[in-house]
């Protein structure tokens, strides 16, 4: 039994899913939660009946956990993950990595040293149809990758059910491109085990009052030149009977692929608060299917297939900061340079 | 009885000789195709004579023309045809070049006959009523877009010119204009920059893009396009429309009214779509000559899908995000 601490819940609907996915694993166990707000994390450690610390340090000196889940705001996610790391312990980190790609590189880096696995949060990465799609493409049986087109939209993360941090540009690294983009890139490496090279971005804050970009369409070149677009806008508006999609569409030389997750679900008229028509979804739980993975990784002392490392989480937030950059620049601009 | 001439007998001239045949009022005289096998073809279908050449349909009393050449042949044919006083229905891409573009429009304002360009989209039952419930406020102001029609590359084209990127532009030119018509159409916006990615086929020709377009009061656009697409799926469309307040979307494959599965076979749609947005776009130019317009679809709106598509070009090349020419707005 692997004991499994929180650090930080600002990303509450995800802390909450990942507990409750730790709650229900026989391979671990939540046994504590850490949030540097009191009035925050408090009530969730009660509704969770574990402990709770607002000093993540003593936390884990209290429980020696072997791993943790960092939910926090993504600009304290490299201060807890050292932290973690400098105790020895393994841990999963929402995405993004970090804000920036500074802080990213030197998270790898850190639990390279202190030799513990850093994971991602990409759960995309454990939708069946996503592992079939990269099973599919390493038989060849598309032929070469030629182009995709990918997207992940939600529901804009406003208050109350998210806190306010994640549409603030410094505690967030932005809004909806670093938000979703990633996913959508990473399910695209995964699926075609190719790299991103080049980025050009267009951002817009179309459907919601925020400071940061609701909405964003992030074109980028990979290796070998082949063109890619992510639809990564929170432009789910309210009547819209589904909260969020994640869509990826992939030609090949010798044929092409279209997955599209949301259409595993029901259709159903009735009422629903304001809406008379709402999808019933009945995808797998991939948040339950990442932690196991997690923790199995954990039990076998090296990151399992599908599990996404902290590089594959640099890589991501690379691209975002280049994508980034690009909205200025008005140009491509190289994934590896977007933060600098 | 309006007396139709069709330039031009290859495969989008068949679409638009049987729309005309479905109009009460209109008749295919003449069919002219510097190819006469083509041409005797199509006029022996709608018992229409063929010609081998544009000089003596000008010279006929054909009183309207639809022009369905190869695109870099649409200027000096369009630009004739008005002159000899006929009306004209141009076929899309309203050119190749912004510079013959630029000559239909001027052309379209000398008349004296009425000039329509051929962008079906806006004709066909779908996109007609995605737009219209769009005007109906269903979605509140549009936001975001986004359309996709891929397929398989055309086989049709006389002497493979769709496949020449000098000719044809590729399908960024010749199959994305009538996403970035359609959208620029139902948004109500100017678009004022455009960045795109694509793939190249070994010859050069880019077979497969991704196009982005930022409009002036802040929507997006993203527009795929393929002539890439394995064989033996026909083309697919989808659409999907975000406003403030509501969406849009629908596809061929969802809005198909059946299927036919037979042994041995891939699956076929039923679709009843057919040739109803041909029929919409001809019945449309037909009324607007009739009653001397306004044009349906003006040549300044075939120019401006052009300029969108020549910038998606452009940007292919220069791997920046280009920014349309500024024109001043026609005063009335």
């Amino acid at each position: 039994m692997i004991d499994v601490v929180l650090l930080g819940c600002e990303h509450l609907p995800h802390a909450r899913s990942y507990a409750g996915a730790l709650q229900r694993s026989h391979g671990g166990r939540l046994v504590g939660v850490h949030d540097g707000s009191p009035e925050f994390g408090g009530p969730l450690a009660e509704e969770l009946d574990v402990a709770f610390d607002a000093d993540a340090a003593r936390l884990i000196d209290q429980f020696r956990p072997a791993a943790a889940v960092v939910c926090s705001a993504t600009a304290r996610h490299r201060e807890l993950v050292d932290l973690a790391a400098s105790h020895g312990v393994h841990v999963l980190c929402e995405k993004p990595l970090a804000t920036t790609v500074a802080d990213a590189a030197a998270m790898v880096a850190t639990c390279r040293e202190r030799d513990v696995q850093l994971h991602t949060a990409f759960v995309s990465r454990f939708y069946p149809s996503i592992l079939q799609a990269r099973d599919l493409i390493a038989r060849g049986e598309l032929g070469r990758v030629r182009g995709m087109v990918g997207g992940n939209r939600g529901r804009p993360p406003l208050a109350p059910r998210y806190p306010s941090w994640i549409t603030e540009a410094e505690a967030a690294g932005g809004g909806a491109l670093i938000d979703h983009s990633v996913h959508v890139l990473d399910a695209m490496r995964f699926v075609t085990g190719l790299e991103a090279e080049e980025v050009l971005a267009e951002t817009a804050t179309l459907f919601v009052d925020a400071d940061v970009e609701d909405s964003a369409l992030v074109s980028v070149v990979f290796a070998g030149d082949v063109p890619a677009s992510i639809d990564p806008s929170w432009s789910v508006t309210p009547d819209t009977p589904w909260d969020y999609d994640f869509y990826l569409r992939l030609l090949g030389t010798d044929g092409s692929l279209t997955i599209s997750t949301g259409r595993e679900s029901l259709h159903v008229s009735g009422r629903y608060g304001e809406r008379t028509h709402a999808l019933q979804p009945f995808e797998p739980d991939i948040d339950q299917a990442m932690v196991e993975a997690f923790l199995q990784s954990v039990a076998a002392g090296r990151v399992l297939d599908p599990c996404a490392t902290g590089e594959d989480g640099l890589r991501a937030v690379e691209v975002a900061c280049a994508a980034y950059a690009s909205v200025e620049r008005e140009q491509f601009v190289p994934t590896a340079g977007g933060n600098g | 009885m309006v007396r139709i001439g069709i330039v031009g007998a290859g495969y989008i001239a068949g679409s638009h000789a049987e729309a005309y045949a479905a109009h009460p009022g209109a008749e295919i005289v003449y069919v002219v195709d510097p190819v006469v096998a083509k041409a005797a073809a199509l006029a022996e279908q709608y018992s229409a004579q063929p010609l081998a050449d544009i000089d003596a349909l000008l010279a006929s009393d054909v009183e309207a023309i639809s022009v369905c050449t190869p695109s870099p042949t649409h200027a000096d044919v369009v630009v004739a045809a008005l002159a000899a006083g006929k009306h004209v229905l141009c076929e899309k891409p309203v050119a190749r070049t912004l510079v013959d573009a630029e000559r239909i429009v001027e052309a379209g304002h000398r008349g004296p006959g009425l000039l329509m360009i051929g962008h079906v989209s806006r004709f066909e039952p779908d996109h007609r009523a995605a737009r219209d419930a769009v005007l109906a406020g269903r979605i509140g102001e549009v936001r975001m877009m986004s359309q996709t029609i891929t397929g398989v590359l055309p086989e049709w084209s006389e002497q493979a010119w769709l496949e020449d990127p000098d000719q044809s532009g590729g399908p960024l030119v010749d199959l994305a204009i009538h996403s970035f018509d359609y959208l620029t159409w139902v948004c109500g916006a100017r678009p004022q920059r455009v960045h795109a990615v694509g793939a190249s086929r070994p010859d050069g020709l880019v077979d497969y893009a991704i196009a982005t377009v930022c409009y002036d009061n802040g929507a997006l656009a993203v527009v795929e396009t393929s002539w890439a697409h394995p064989a033996g799926h026909g083309m697919e469309l989808s659409t999907e429309l975000s406003g403030s307040a509501g969406r849009i979307t629908w596809d061929y494959a969802g809005t198909a009214v059946g299927s036919v599965k037979r042994a041995g076979a891939l699956p076929r749609a039923i679709s009843q779509l057919g040739n109803r947005g041909f029929v919409a776009e001809i019945d449309a130019f037909l009324e607007a000559v009739e009653t001397g317009g306004p044009s349906p679809v003006p040549a300044e709106e075939g120019l401006l899908a052009l300029e969108i598509a020549l910038a998606a070009v452009e940007s292919l090349r220069t791997r920046r995000t280009v920014y349309l020419p500024c024109r001043e707005t026609e005063s009335s």
